[in-house]
């Protein structure tokens, strides 16, 4: 019992040990694995996000040149971000907020090798 | 006469971390015989590796456990560098001990606060799991996730430890042991903690043996044996030895794993202090070799982990097959579990530190 004394007071002394959120934000890390973004502007089309994807989130439809993105099935493992090879993928490194339905994200590519197939 | 009874113990228990089912056969509040029932849990993880391509095998074996992730992510990529085989530099090493043991502190404070929880003593619960939020933060500062860290690829790791990093990761570990010092002295010297662990769920040294036990159970009951002795990764470079008690029961176990919580923070001081310099990654060309077959055996905190892989020439692999510490540990149940008393069931089944996730993986 004697041992716990320095916590105890320490405790019933000192302020809460956790923070007052939503008041209170600890800043994220950088570099820490938030969410994935697409830069509409960048894209082209080749494919290799979603050829890598583990987690099947991304579709790419080269005739109709959109980008479907599943958030609900991304494991925001970074391998998108690193495969592209055109850096159209970002990385943020802050957390999505919650969301109620799963949302599908459809970004139309405007890249400049954006061609459709012969 | 005695009246039999036949009572399962889970899959839902308030104190199981993960679905297991024990049927239990008392004699007036005293156990005399138990059959463990797994699968719960089983999700088809040695299959669904051979339908993915190799490189997409590394995001399903890391979510076969959650507590020692790190150490399956590992043990899959080493598995496949040996197939082809990849020559690692030594930076690479280095950095894939340092998470190891990182994921190894995180993981003896979290068993530390659940032994805590078995018999009801919850503040030293939530005050063991405050500390290992801060092992959480270092984890997520470097290698990107809190639990799930996806930073090993075939040929390498995704992530280095600057220099601003490293002093922030020295100072955490030193708070993080000055905090755990206290409490775990309260833990090995409370009067209570000690009525309830002491000379409760004896393990000889015969019957470990006997039953192929491994890990902190083993190693409690006098046998000095432990896979990080095969000095893989960095291991053949740092002061390592294995810590061992003669007891067998449920306090030598809890010995066993503070111990060694001290150890990994010592462990990963010594290994910051002689990083190398040097590539992050190799670059690895082609498929898995046809015909070629690779085992691994890596430690994670709960026993021997045991990968197996065989390459087939084409981007899946033809099989990989996975022995998990816990699977080896569950036979040691039957021993333990006979003849002790009702309330002391949960202290038991805690103390070999049962991980069921990874048991059906």
């Amino acid at each position: 019992m004697a041992l716990m004394f320095p916590t105890i007071l320490k405790n019933l002394l000192g302020g809460p040990a956790t923070r007052m959120y939503p008041v209170q934000v600890r800043e994220p890390f950088e570099k820490a694995r938030g969410h994935i973004t697409f830069n509409d502007d960048k894209c082209m089309l080749c494919g290799v996000c979603a050829l890598r994807c583990p987690a099947v989130a991304i579709e790419i439809d080269k005739e109709k040149k959109e980008l479907t993105f599943y958030p609900a099935r991304c494991i925001v493992c970074e391998v998108c971000v690193t495969g592209c090879t055109v850096n159209a993928i970002d990385l943020i490194y802050k957390w999505r907020t919650p969301f109620y339905t799963k949302p599908t994200e459809v970004h139309q590519a405007k890249g400049k090798r954006a061609r459709t197939p012969t | 006469m005695a009246t039999r009874t036949t009572v399962p113990f889970g899959p839902q228990h308030p104190v199981l971390p993960e679905p297991v089912q024990l049927r239990l056969t008392y004699e007036d509040e005293k156990v005399v015989d138990v059959v463990p029932v797994i699968g719960y849990g089983h999700r088809g993880i040695e299959k669904a590796c051979e339908i993915q391509e190799y490189a997409k095998n590394i995001y399903i074996c890391e979510r076969v456990c959650g507590i020692c992730s790190y150490q399956h992510s590992a043990s899959v990529v080493e598995v496949m560098e040996k197939l082809w085989p990849v020559e690692l530099t030594p930076r690479i090493k280095y950095l894939r001990t340092i998470w190891a043991e990182m994921s190894r502190t995180h993981s003896h404070l979290l068993w530390l606060g659940l032994l805590a929880d078995a018999f009801g003593f919850e503040s030293m619960f939530y005050q063991f799991w405050r500390i290992r939020e801060k092992v959480l933060d270092i984890l997520e500062m470097t290698a990107g996730h809190r639990v799930i860290q996806s930073v090993n690829i075939v040929g390498g790791v995704r992530r280095d430890i600057d220099a601003a990093q490293k002093k922030i990761i020295l100072d955490t570990l030193e708070v993080v042991r000055k905090e755990s010092d206290s409490l775990v002295k309260v833990l090995a010297n409370d009067y209570t903690v000690k009525a309830r662990t002491v000379g409760v769920g004896v393990l000889t040294k015969e019957q470990a043996i006997a039953l192929g036990a491994v890990g902190p159970t083993l190693r409690a009951s006098g046998v000095s044996e432990d896979a990080r002795l095969g000095k893989y990764d960095a291991y053949g470079d740092l002061s390592y030895e294995p810590i061992v008690e003669t007891a067998g029961d449920c306090y030598a176990r809890a010995l066993v794993r503070a111990r060694e919580l001290f150890q990994a923070i010592d462990l990963q001081v010594e290994a910051l202090s002689k990083l190398p310099e040097g590539e992050i990654a190799v670059k690895v060309k082609g498929n898995p070799p046809a015909g070629n077959e690779a085992i691994t055996r890596m430690e994670a905190p709960r026993g021997e982990l045991f990968y197996y892989a065989k390459g087939n020439g084409t981007r899946n692999l033809e099989r990989l097959r996975i022995r998990t510490p816990t699977y080896a540990n569950i036979p040691t149940l039957l021993v333990l579990l006979p003849g002790c008393q009702l309330a002391d069931v949960p202290v038991n089944v805690l103390s070999i530190d049962p991980c069921i996730s990874c048991t059906e993986r």
